[in-house]
């Protein structure tokens, strides 16, 4: 998209006169080096989106419909939106200030530990779905072994209380330990791109720390933190088989609702109705990504 | 691969321009076998297991191993015959089974389908008739197997659509570490059992969790008819702390959490034998309370099945209520025999054990259970798999599609709630 606006504003420039509309038409050998992924991108991605808006406006008498859609706003279809929405939200808050102390950590030190976070952020963002869930109960779970370290060593029971992996906090607790190294890793480097002359230069004109804070870090941050944010969200808001391994239908989410009318065993003949909630997520995700672009591009700016 | 496409469309022309006064098929080619109806009218048994040898291959989908004890009728099919069977997706459902045959490509959708009753509507396409035995797909063929009859009326289409196989009675599994053992469905109350009730899943997802809920609505009074007891009961064990939200299938059960869960009876062996492994003791007990059977899962062959002898001899076998061989007992060199022309096809057939009776060693109810008992054909469930208890006397009951439908729909709202 931005290798597009730059050459828009390249024809502008050197525009003018006739024979550089001519040259608008001219066919652009670097397209073809793009096909392959294009022809990837327009058969997994956006004709089983079409495949899916049909199926969504169709009822199962194959008429037009938008009931469907109408449905999300009502029951358990709007309880579960308002669950995976929950559940987005709160992760993306504790990731996104637990993730941003350790990108600041991260770019004040070097050498060696750096780079073994880094590494480790990234191998941990990508560790997702039932091998993640089945980590924590193994070390969390009523017979984990951290579970039973504790109470060997420590005579603590972390089963006393009101603690368990199997609930919308324990969900919340287990998508922390993807999404914070996810912030690690797209965060980082918005903070290795402030200049030590930024610093410098509010010393020598008297600045103070806090005005350094208020005028010069939050201004230059703020634009690419809040897109990290968007980010983690929309990550957490479409996550599936994690949330699948760690609930039995009591904490509503969409992904698992969807999953129950596509593929499940009791629900008949309600596909469609699975591909409406579908688009649901696919609405929400677009508002997001368009905000994500919106400060991206205020951030290339800067 | 492409081959074989070639010959499909061949083939299917070729039968398309067959006149329909040619009274006796040819069996030559392998295009009868796409519509025979019946045993008689495959040719008999010894042309149906040489027709499926030729084709070589079995394609089934969403079967489990432990589930039923499936893992030994594939066995003993696979090295009886020399048919290699591809188990497509073993942990996908219903719907997912339907939409294969709706929509994979012609070589790779399933040959033969086991689904839940309440999917019936759903692979025709449109609503019900009141009658649920009159309700078919054109997406299934019509095939009656050897022992139609057997299987009862109110579980079979009746032109051979698809017919009921086996089902699941509700029992409750436990941890035998528990201090208290569990006897019946209102024991999963007892407050020593705090955050390790498990239930099978999502009743709006699973069918064992489903029936599940139907059984602690019996358990408390209830009937078929109104789940909401079922619903009650489990929302009394969560404001008690006692449910726990881990799913009980044997992976969870296997890491500790839930200890108590209700469950299908097919499904303990395969639970018990885990837990054996990892060196855990899980025991299933039917509970005394409730004796709860859930609506058969349904077979049905594809109309399309790019394997449609091997098809119906799978279903033949897995409706045979024979005693006799699994893969263990086998000599080892049957199907080559039968190829060789050495061995008669129905011959090895008969000296099989039966799917019916595959499904009772694996805890199941096979659905032809009364007629299997008055022949004296039923072998005898292994007495390890449940604690002997006062809930063996019950005679189990079963809902109809039709009370399931009622209790979805009202699970749909009132389980995320719970």
């Amino acid at each position: 998209m931005l290798i597009a606006d730059d050459r828009a504003v390249l024809t502008q420039v050197t525009g003018g006169d006739g024979s550089s509309r001519i040259k608008k038409f001219t066919f652009d050998k670097s397209v073809l080096g793009l096909l392959p992924f294009l022809l990837f991108l327009g058969y997994f991605l956006l004709y089983p989106i079409a495949a899916i808006v049909s199926a969504s406006l169709h009822n199962n008498e194959h008429h037009l419909t938008l009931s469907l859609y109408g449905n999300l706003f009502s029951g358990n279809y709007r309880d579960a939106f308002i669950g995976s929405f929950k559940l987005a939200f709160y992760s993306m808050i504790v990731a996104g200030i637990a993730g941003a102390l350790i990108c600041w950590a991260v770019v004040k030190t070097s050498g060696v530990i750096r780079t073994i976070t880094s590494s480790a952020a990234g191998v941990l963002a990508n560790t997702g779905g039932v091998p993640l869930a089945f980590m924590f109960i193994a070390a969390f779970g009523q017979e984990g072994l951290i579970t039973k370290f504790l109470l060997k060593v420590f005579h603590w029971d972390l089963y006393a209380g009101s603690f368990d992996l199997y609930n919308f906090w324990g969900i919340l607790l287990v998508y922390c330990f993807f999404q914070i190294p996810l912030m690690v890793i797209i965060f980082t480097p918005a903070l290795e791109n402030l200049k030590i002359e930024w610093v410098e230069a509010n010393e020598s004109l008297g600045g103070s720390k806090l005005q350094y804070f208020r005028h010069v870090l939050i201004p230059v941050l703020l634009p690419s933190y809040l897109s990290a944010c968007l980010l983690l969200f929309a990550s957490a808001f479409s996550a599936f088989a994690t949330a699948a391994a760690m609930s039995n239908g009591t904490i509503p989410l969409v992904p698992l609702l969807i999953g129950n009318l596509v593929n499940g065993n009791v629900i008949p003949s309600e596909a469609n109705q699975g591909d409406a909630l579908a688009m649901g997520m696919v609405l929400v995700s677009l508002v997001v990504i368009a905000a994500y672009l919106g400060l991206l591009r205020v951030t290339r700016k800067r | 691969m492409r081959k074989q496409f070639v010959f499909g469309v061949v083939a299917a022309i070729a039968v398309a321009l067959l006149p329909a006064v040619s009274a006796a098929p040819s069996f030559a080619d392998d295009s009868a076998f796409a519509t025979c109806t019946d045993l008689a009218s495959c040719g008999g048994m010894s042309a149906l297991v040489k027709a499926a040898q030729a084709e070589g291959t079995l394609n089934i989908t969403t079967v489990l191993r432990n589930w039923a004890d499936y893992g030994d009728a594939v066995d003993a099919f696979q090295a009886a015959f020399g048919i290699h069977i591809n188990d497509d997706n073993p942990d996908g459902g219903s719907s997912y089974e339907i939409n294969s045959i709706k929509t994979a490509p012609a070589a790779s959708q399933p040959d033969v389908i086991d689904f839940g009753a309440s999917h019936v509507a759903e692979a025709a396409g449109a609503a019900c008739p009141t009658d649920f035995t009159q309700c078919s797909a054109s997406i299934f063929a019509n095939y009656k197997v050897a022992t139609w009859n057997d299987i009862p009326a109110a579980w079979k289409n009746v032109n051979g659509n698809w017919f009921g196989n086996y089902q699941g009675q509700i029992v409750i599994g436990y941890d035998a570490k528990l201090k208290k053992a569990p006897t019946k469905i209102s024991d999963l109350k007892n407050p020593a059992y705090k955050k390790v009730v498990g239930i099978a899943g999502d009743p709006t997802g699973a069918q064992e969790a489903l029936i599940s809920v139907m059984a602690a609505t019996v358990a408390n009074g209830g009937t078929f008819d109104n789940v909401q007891k079922g619903v009650d009961f489990y929302h009394s064990l969560k404001t008690s702390g006692n449910l726990s939200g881990a799913t009980a299938d044997s992976t969870h059960i296997a890491t500790g959490n839930p200890k108590v869960w209700l469950d299908y009876s097919f499904n303990a062996l395969g639970t018990e034998q885990l837990g054996a492994q990892i060196g855990k003791t899980f025991k299933y007990v039917k509970p005394a309370d409730a004796a709860v059977m859930g609506t058969p899962y349904l077979f049905a062959v594809n109309a399309t099945a790019p394997h449609p002898a091997a098809a119906r001899l799978w279903v033949e076998y897995l409706m045979s209520e024979n005693k006799g061989h699994l893969a263990k007992d086998l000599a080892g060199d049957e199907a080559a025999n039968v190829k060789a022309g050495t061995l008669d096809g129905a011959k090895l057939f008969n000296s099989l054990m039966g799917g019916q009776n595959i499904f009772q060693l694996g805890g199941a109810v096979p659905i032809e259970i009364a007629a299997m008992t008055k022949k004296k054909l039923l072998v005898a469930s292994p007495s390890t798999i449940f604690v002997p208890s006062a809930g063996d006397k019950l005679t189990p009951t079963q809902p109809s599609v039709a009370q399931q439908a009622t209790a979805i729909a009202l699970l749909k709202t009132e389980w995320p709630k719970i």
